[in-house]
């Protein structure tokens, strides 16, 4: 077991090394000069030849890698060519935004995937059955921006329940935390809660037919008993291999929606720095968002490895 | 007599619009230990459901189940009602151990749950200790440390051992065993059968033991039940079902199942035949062999083989033939590196095959017997060109095959040809049979492919105007047609078949292995049938070897080995699969 989870590290660890260089040269090999960038179109050449020796970009390629990723290791993410400030606290800051944002809408979309996909599974051959499934269609159809548009004009504009857009730090005061995070949380978690709840019902349904669930039924559990004593964890598993791969698509879908709601996140902190481009602060930004969803992965597969005993030997 | 344990009268199980079971009844007295055999399809598996209430929900089922004492009838009983039956005063035991069990699971907490369940135990940890005990009960080593086990853990044996040891926890009077046996090797087989006979016996509690193999039955039981497209056509005492049966189908499927007995040609009984049983003696070779023993190979005397192997001499050539061999396998050992380990430790090495030698001589028929893990597929793999020995030589039609590349291989690829064993399995389902059987055929225009195709399908017996449809719409037996079709069309010198047979019924296994015997004649073929059955390959083939972990254990003239077997394992192996006639003598008496 401590074997699996050190094996598992290990790959995390590689697999950041390997994200950090394609970043790195993806970056570089863009066109235009970072330091004609830093100074404007108007700049001589003189001064764009100096920018360049003190932005340290005469120096080979593979020194000015491991000077940025040596440094990122200890959280220093370089100085803004725009602001001329450190990257690194405005990141954190975003980060913890986005992190909070993107965790709480997971919660969202399980806690109405796993129930409704197991209602529509169970209900299968009935007629709610087949209209519930039919809802959980629509909501993968519909874009995650378009149910944030629609919240906001439903509980903002019209009920003015809730605020339309904005953050408000939970340190300083909780309640308007929680009323900022509640609509851009639920537009981003509620497609993925339909694709997922779409996941969960074939699951289910595959798991019903298994034998160990008849050899249940044989031992005397009813079919409610017997799916969610025997059922559930077995189909836990298809579900968080879903899971893992939709965490790409949730942080992508939380830049758009941080611009929809104006949050000052990771996401709005990308676009606006490729806007201004800053270079080095794009770089920062993106290694980031690939080391989070690196993570993120990391945690489902140790997750995998608890509820499956199997993967515990062998994997 | 007393009250049946089980009554069951009139059962018709159907949809709307297609009845499955017709209507049938029987009794099974306390005590009493029943067989129901019939081929699939047949409504067997069905009628166990039935009685334990589990039918699929697209099927609705009429007629009376009645449950001694204890249900007045179990059809018309509520869904709580059979759940207080189901696992406490019958039970029972399923088919695949594999997936029968929750692979999330300790297997102990399993067993303890039918007890929890039922409340026969009073709180979780007794139930727990009293799991450790069943356990034992059923034989399994280490019990406590098994109750821990997750089901992956556990051998086949083990995993069905574990579910006997739950049906049987709360004493239940009527015991369903759904071919309990069928998944398992032959030696296991026997272990678990007899694990069920001492169980059941010690108890009084009834069984109804299902199977398509007229031998687990004969093996346990006392009476048997036949059952035929949905109806039972005879019941009566083991013994004089087996040497008199009275229903014609019982009487055909009596006769395809025993593989030692054969008509004038010298092919099995199959059931659209008129059944004229003549037993062979027991001295007399199966098949006439003496074009084979023309041909070439002088065999050695094996029995002198068998003694170098067993003082540790030099490594034996088993079967070795004078002459160029059709197959020639030499020191051939496959290791294989096993997933995980330590980070840093290496990962364990697993032994497929341990320095393998033999021959199989031109227009031989050699059979490779072994249990599952015993290295017969890797052995077999190899033989194709499908897996590379990790050491040793194998030359097949004088080319050398350990080592080639697939540009070297092709005309090997021509010559050598496969029969799976899954005939759903091994044919695309989504070609038609056209271009499967002509798949193998390179350089040939298309109108003479078709031909060839059309020729070939009507020498396994198959009409031409199957050509056009895709494999589902075929049963096993045709399939394994197809797949012979496929095999042959290249007009290989060499066939190799891996459990050919092994998923058909016996009435079609027969008749599959009377067309393998007809086309190796025709076409003079080099046979190697690898097999668990010992039956089937004594049955087909002139030389067998036995092979157990890895290594060859015995090889020779096939009735010399079955009837007097030299290794320990192999005299294990051949008691554990009794011909039909030392069943019907047991029964008897």
């Amino acid at each position: 077991m401590v074997f699996v989870v050190l094996r598992r590290l290990g790959v995390f660890a590689t697999t950041v090394v390997v994200a950090s260089v394609v970043t790195f040269l993806m970056l570089s090999i863009l066109p235009g000069n970072a330091a004609r960038i830093a100074l404007g179109v108007q700049a001589s050449e003189a001064d764009v030849a100096a920018q360049a020796t003190a932005m340290g970009l005469d120096r080979p390629a593979i020194v000015r890698y491991l000077d940025w990723f040596g440094h990122v290791l200890i959280g220093d993410f370089g100085t803004s060519t725009v602001s001329r400030q450190a990257i690194g606290p405005e990141i954190t800051d975003a980060l913890g935004i986005t992190v909070i944002l993107v965790l709480t809408s997971v919660v969202l979309a399980l806690l109405f995937a796993i129930p409704f996909g197991i209602l529509t599974a169970v209900r299968q051959r009935k007629p709610d059955g087949a209209i519930l499934s039919g809802i959980s269609q629509i909501g993968v159809a519909v874009p995650g921006f378009l149910a944030g548009m629609l919240l906001v004009t439903v509980f903002a504009v019209t009920l003015r329940w809730l605020p339309a857009g904005g953050w408000v730090d939970p340190g300083e005061d909780f309640g308007g935390f929680l009323e900022h995070l509640i609509l851009p949380a639920i537009a981003l978690g509620s497609v993925q809660g339909a694709v997922l709840s779409r996941y969960v019902r074939s699951s289910v349904l595959e798991v019903m037919r298994e034998d160990f669930i008849r050899t249940a039924r044989a031992k005397g559990l009813g079919a409610g008993p017997a799916l969610f004593r025997h059922g559930l964890r077995n189909a836990a598993v298809p579900v968080m291999t879903v899971l893992g791969l939709q965490i790409a698509t949730l942080l992508v879908g939380a830049v758009v929606i941080e611009r929809v709601f104006s949050i000052p996140g990771l996401g709005s902190l990308l676009l606006d720095k490729v806007a201004l481009r800053d270079l080095p602060a794009v770089q920062g930004i993106v290694l980031v968002l690939v080391v989070f969803v690196l993570a993120l992965n990391f945690l489902v597969d140790l997750a995998f490895t608890l509820v499956d005993p199997r993967l515990r030997s062998a994997a | 007599m007393s009250t049946p344990t089980l009554s069951v009268s009139d059962l018709r199980v159907g949809s709307p619009f297609n009845e499955l079971l017709h209507g049938i009844s029987f009794d099974i007295a306390a005590g009493e230990r029943v067989g129901l055999i019939g081929e699939s399809g047949s409504g067997k598996s069905l009628t166990a459901t039935s009685v334990m209430g589990l039918l699929p929900e697209t099927l609705a089922a009429s007629g009376t189940i009645r449950l001694n004492g204890v249900e007045a009838d179990l059809l018309t009983a509520g869904e709580r009602r059979l759940n207080s039956l189901r696992g406490n005063t019958m039970a029972m035991v399923f088919q695949e151990p594999m997936t029968a069990l929750n692979p999330l699971m300790r297997v102990g907490a399993q067993v303890a749950e039918i007890m929890t369940v039922h409340r026969t135990e009073k709180g979780r940890r007794q139930a727990r200790d009293r799991a450790v005990e069943l356990l034992a009960q059923v034989k399994l080593p280490n019990p406590a440390e098994a109750a821990l086990a997750f089901p992956h853990q556990l051998s086949g044996g083990q995993r069905q051992r574990v579910m006997l040891a739950m049906a049987m926890a709360n004493d239940p009077q009527l015991l369903l065993c759904d071919e309990p046996t069928t998944a398992l090797d032959v030696t296991v087989q026997a272990e678990v059968l007899k694990l069920i006979g001492n169980l059941v016996t010690d108890r009084g509690t009834a069984l109804l033991l299902i199977t398509h193999d007229i031998a687990v039955v004969a093996e346990v039981c006392q009476r048997v039940l036949v059952m035929y497209e949905g109806d039972i056509v005879e019941d009566g005492p083991v013994g004089r079902v087996l040497t008199a049966p009275q229903h014609p189908y019982t009487q055909k499927l009596i006769a395809a199942s025993d593989l030692s007995s054969v008509d004038d040609r010298g092919r099995l009984h199959t059931m659209s035949m008129p059944v004229i049983s003549t037993p062979r003696a027991a001295a007399s070779s199966p098949r006439p062999v003496a074009a084979d023993a023309a041909a070439a190979p002088i065999l050695p005397p094996h029995r002198a083989a068998h003694q170098r192997l067993e003082q540790g001499g030099p490594p034996v050539v088993f079967n070795e033939v004078a002459g160029v061999p059709a197959i020639s396998v030499r020191d051939v050992s496959r290791q294989y590196r096993r997933r995980g380990g330590g980070l840093f430790a290496p990962a364990p090495i697993v032994h497929g095959l341990r320095e393998v030698s033999f021959d199989v001589g031109e227009g031989q028929r050699f059979g490779i017997v072994g249990e599952s893990g015993s290295g017969k597929s890797t052995l077999m793999r190899i033989l194709c060109a499908l897996d590379q020995p990790s050491a040793g030589t194998v030359d097949v039609l004088g080319q050398s095959i350990a080592g080639a590349s697939e540009r070297q291989l092709r005309d090997f690829r021509s010559q050598v040809q496969i029969v799976f064993q899954d005939p759903m399995g091994s044919l695309d389902p989504r070609m038609r049979v056209r271009d499967i059987v002509a798949e193998p055929l390179r350089n040939v225009s298309r109108a003479d492919a078709l031909a060839r195709v059309e020729a070939q399908l009507n020498a396994v017996g198959l009409d031409a105007d199957v050509m056009h449809r895709h494999p589902h719409q075929f049963s096993g037996g045709q399939r394994q047609r197809i797949s012979i079709a496929r095999a042959l069309i290249t007009r290989p010198r060499v066939l190799v078949a891996d459990e050919a047979v092994s998923a058909l019924d016996v009435s079609v296994r027969a008749q599959v292995l009377n067309l393998l015997a007809d086309l190796v004649d025709e076409y003079q073929l080099t046979l190697v049938f690898v097999s668990h059955d010992l039956g089937v390959i004594r049955h087909l083939c002139d030389t067998v070897a036995v092979i157990s972990d890895g290594r060859i254990v015995e090889c020779g003239p096939t009735a010399s080995v079955y009837d007097r077997p030299l290794h320990p394992y192999t005299r294990q192996l051949v008691s554990a699969t009794p011909s039909m006639r030392d069943l019907a003598r047991r029964a008897a008496n």
